[in-house]
């Protein structure tokens, strides 16, 4: 583990200068990371602006059902005869904010409780790692099919807020291991020693050490997030949207029989590749921020 | 589960009823075949468990109907006659005229696969069996309706089965036949020595013909559970071994029919949804499959292999849109009416069950075919609610609905949004829904589908009356006492108890329909539920004017809006073995065990 950033002759703008200029340099060494890059930009205008490009309902052509792909509807048309990249592109808003939520859920919970845990010690430690130990016993799967029987999901931060509070266990266990280390180390000891306040140390002495592993867990429960949802809503569990991406994957499959036959193959493909496409920008960021917090590969 | 499953799961709803004439059953001939593997699924079941008893009474139990677990006969598939069989354990049979009994004549030189002679007393037992689980013909309850009183073993191959004069019904022939029949001389034991006194006690009335009923229901799941050392079959087949992919079963050569039973055996994989069942068809691999629902691509793609053909007949089951009247605006006829205007059924059908399924006609309770048999020329009368925005918008207007911005709302300016709710595993119902939702909101009315995750949770919801609206299955024949138990039965409010129809009000014990206790048919008032309960005992005439009532009352006052009629699309191949029922046969409904007992199915 590397030492912390270390403020010394610089204010902190240049630091953060010299911070985001280190980033570029690192996203422009590789070009697939810039894709990763613009993969996730992507997603997140098809997020926040795709909705806006459709009209609310969406047309049908009722002598075009389960159409091949054509220029007017590249990835074809669904059992009604919509558009499927229209679908993918309405239904990424809700399968992105329930990613984005179980993400800073699962990462602020799972962060707090294994600092805490792992800095207090003692009682607290016990106590909070016997109830991660408690949840991580827990499967999440049949948990949430039982849940979605007695609950409609119907708004993505209500299904992002279950899944991570579903989600927290590990990154709390592997944030403890690292304060437990950390906190033992000499420049731990002698800001204790400064007599700077707790909030001090654990600010700025031990979170910007574990940054990368956090931001990484972050990207990494995002795609936890994407399967988790798309997987509920494809075994039927979760309410019906058209333009869900698992719902998509669910009607093409047994309503459409996209594994037998060739004609709603398309309607499949198109949440499939979305999901792949957003895995491999994550994938390729995540690289990126290797890099970034890690001084050593930097020098490589 | 997926389509197959939805449809295999409720058709055997399509409960026991019945009503005229007996049966001049003959014996089935035909040269004699021989040698060969058929292979087919079990449409009765989602799948094979290995561990499950050969239980027929268990309902995963490694006993299949047709093939090596046995009735007294088997129901054809008639439009409007459900009292025809094809012969079974029974060779022939006499029903009484006024059906207060019936005459068993087992079949001559009957054997279990152990080689014993199949007997009256075997029957007997089964009976005293099957009245621990209870059902149409032998419930406990001496009020229920179509019971069996008495029953006598004349001979060793006769038998003779008395219905209680207490609450006569037509359904107690069907529920007869469709008995079970197992070996005395493996299963007696599960009955007590005094079973047959406790039995008379039962059907009495007081404290101990309460604890009589307690102690013999007790039993029930000891019969489930019970599980042979190994099976002795009366029917073509026994099981020779089962594991998680299929089960194998061989010829029993005791079968009276043994000699026109063209397979030596027969394999019944295993499936966990349809497309399993999809890709052993594309592979050639099956013989026959019973209904499964195929989208229009994947049913190209099995007819291009070679052999399968396609056999279409007459699936008594129809799917429809029902209301809960309870809740507004679904009260008004007017807006019932409206959404009938606005829903294009073909496309309903199209988009949901292409092949599976045909547009209903109109709506009047029935399947289109048997609402042409019973109804003749009056089935043309009936509205048919063809596709006219015009009709419902003044059909709105006369709800005192308003149009608001495009958008329809309530009466008094409150937005309406019309929940459509289905289960989630059928795919079928699912993209139905979809497209009437879609097709309402073009109209301007708001419409959304909404899913429960399962079957089960689906139907306990609908009877709590928690939905507006929800898909549900109607014209489960082919008694017509059965199809219009759907609309004016316990769902709307009707019960029958000890013999005695009341009506209880909406929201209570089961009643989610919520419709009127009257409705005005001609210009006069008819209570549906007493109408619909006199299909149960009345003649043939009688039934057909009063089925001419019902199916109007429906019409008009629309309780449900029918979708799609179902049709009973299977799947042979004639490589292998030829002499399958031909489209719209009476056999089609039965298993292929049943086709091969009776000597159709032919080695090529």
């Amino acid at each position: 583990m590397t030492a912390p950033i270390v403020v010394a002759g610089g204010s902190r703008a240049t630091l953060r200068r010299n911070f985001w200029s280190g980033v570029w340099r690192v996203l422009r060494r590789k070009p697939s990371r810039m894709l990763g890059v613009v993969i996730l930009i992507g997603f997140a205008f098809m997020g926040v602006a795709g909705p806006l490009l459709y009209p609310e309902r969406l047309p049908r052509d009722d002598d075009a059902l389960y159409a091949p792909p054509s220029w007017e509807h590249p990835f074809g048309t669904d059992f009604e005869g919509t558009d499927v990249l229209a679908l993918v592109v309405t239904g990424s808003r809700y399968v992105l904010t329930t990613a984005l939520v179980t993400a800073v859920i699962t990462v602020v919970l799972g962060t707090a409780i294994g600092l805490f845990a792992g800095f207090r010690r003692g009682r607290w430690d016990s106590a909070l790692m016997r109830i991660t130990d408690m949840k991580l016993t827990v499967p999440a799967l049949p948990l949430l099919l039982v849940l979605s029987t007695v609950w409609k999901f119907e708004s993505a931060v209500e299904m992002g807020l279950v899944l991570g509070l579903l989600g927290w266990g590990g990154v709390a266990r592997a944030v403890r291991a690292q304060t437990l280390s950390l906190r033992e180390r000499g420049f731990v000891e002698a800001a204790r020693g400064l007599g700077l306040p707790t909030a001090h140390i654990v600010g700025r002495e031990l979170l910007p050490g574990m940054a990368p592993f956090i931001a990484m867990n972050m990207l990494i429960a995002v795609t936890g997030a994407v399967y988790a949802q798309v997987g509920l809503f494809f075994l039927g569990v979760l309410p019906f949207e058209a333009d869900n991406w698992g719902v998509m994957l669910n009607l093409s499959v047994f309503g459409g029989g996209a594994l037998t036959s060739t004609a709603a193959l398309p309607y499949m493909m198109a949440p499939l590749l979305a999901i792949l496409l957003l895995t491999l920008g994550i994938v390729l960021v995540v690289d990126a921020m290797d890099e970034i917090f890690n001084p050593r590969l930097r020098e490589e | 589960m997926k389509r197959l499953a939805a449809v295999a799961a409720l058709l055997s709803l399509a409960a026991v009823t019945a009503c005229s004439s007996g049966n001049t059953p003959g014996k089935s001939s035909g040269g004699s075949g021989g040698g060969g593997v058929y292979t087919t699924i079990d449409g009765l079941r989602p799948g094979i468990d290995a561990n499950a008893p050969i239980n027929p009474f268990n309902p995963k139990g490694n006993a299949f109907r047709g093939y090596n677990s046995m009735w007294l006969a088997w129901t054809k598939n008639h439009l409007t006659d459900p009292n025809q069989f094809y012969p079974g354990i029974a060779e022939s049979w006499e029903i009484a005229p006024d059906q207060s009994s019936i005459t068993l004549r087992l079949q001559p030189g009957n054997k279990w696969s152990d080689g014993k002679p199949v007997t009256a007393e075997d029957v007997k037992v089964s009976i005293g069996l099957a009245y621990t689980q209870g059902g149409t013909a032998y419930a406990l309850d001496p009020a229920a309706a179509g019971t069996a009183s008495d029953i006598e073993v004349i001979d060793d191959k006769t038998i003779k089965i008395t219905q209680s004069a207490e609450n006569p019904s037509v359904t107690f022939v069907r529920g007869v036949m469709e008995t079970i029949i197992v070996p005395a001389h493996v299963w007696g034991s599960l009955l007590p020595a005094d079973f047959w006194d406790k039995l008379k006690t039962a059907r009495g009335d007081g404290a101990q013909a309460e604890a009589a009923r307690a102690e013999i229901t007790g039993l029930a799941e000891k019969v489930i559970s019970f599980a042979p050392a190994k099976d002795v079959s009366a029917g073509p087949f026994t099981l020779e071994r089962v594991n998680p992919g299929e089960a194998l079963l061989v010829k029993n050569r005791h079968f009276h029919n043994a000699a026109n039973v063209a397979p030596d055996q027969v394999k019944l994989l295993h499936y966990a949804g349809n497309e399993q069942i999809w890709n052993y068809l594309i592979a050639g691999r099956l013989d026959n499959a019973p209904f499964t629902a195929v989208p229009a691509e994947v049913m190209k793609r099995i007819v291009r292999t070679p052999g399968n053909e396609v056999v279409k007949g007459y699936s008594p089951v129809g799917n429809a849109l029902a209301f809960n009247q309870s809740r507004k605006p679904y009260d008004n006829v007017h807006v019932r009416r409206a959404l009938a205007y606005l829903i294009d059924r073909e496309q309903v059908t199209k988009v949901a069950s292409p092949e599976g399924g045909i547009a209903s006609v109109t709506t009047s309770g029935m399947h289109q075919k048997a609402a042409a048999e019973w109804l003749g020329d009056a089935f043309t009368t009936l509205e048919p609610y063809k596709a006219d925005p015009a009709k419902a918008e003044e059909e709105l207007k006369a709800a005192g609905m308003r149009k608001e911005g495009g958008k329809w709302a309530m009466p008094d300016g409150s937005p309406w949004k019309m929940t459509i709710h289905v289960p989630a595993p059928f795919s079928d119902w699912l993209a139905g829904a979809k497209s009437v939702a879609s097709q309402l909101g073009d109209a301007g009315i708001e419409a959304e589908v909404v899913t429960t995750a399962d079957y089960p949770l689906y139907l306990e919801e609908l009877a709590a009356g928690k939905y507006d609206t929800g898909f549900w299955l109607v014209a489960l024949g082919p008694a017509p006492y059965n199809i219009y138990q759907r609309l004016y039965g316990t769902p709307n409010g009707w019960q029958l108890f000890g013999g005695k129809l009341k009506h209880v009000a909406p929201g209570k014990e089961g009643n989610w329909m919520g419709g009127p206790e009257t409705v005005e048919v001609d210009g006069e008032k008819i209570n549906p539920g007493e109408l619909a309960v006199k299909l149960n005992s009345a003649p043939e005439a009688e039934q057909k004017e009063i089925i001419g009532t019902l199916a109007k009352a429906a019409n008009q006052d629309l309780p449900v809006i029918q979708m799609w009629d179902y049709v009973n699309t299977q799947f042979v191949n004639t490589s292998r073995f030829t002499g399958f029922p031909q489209a719209e046969s009476d056999a089609l409904r039965l298993t292929s065990g049943v086709w091969i007992q009776l000597g159709m199915i032919k080695k090529k």
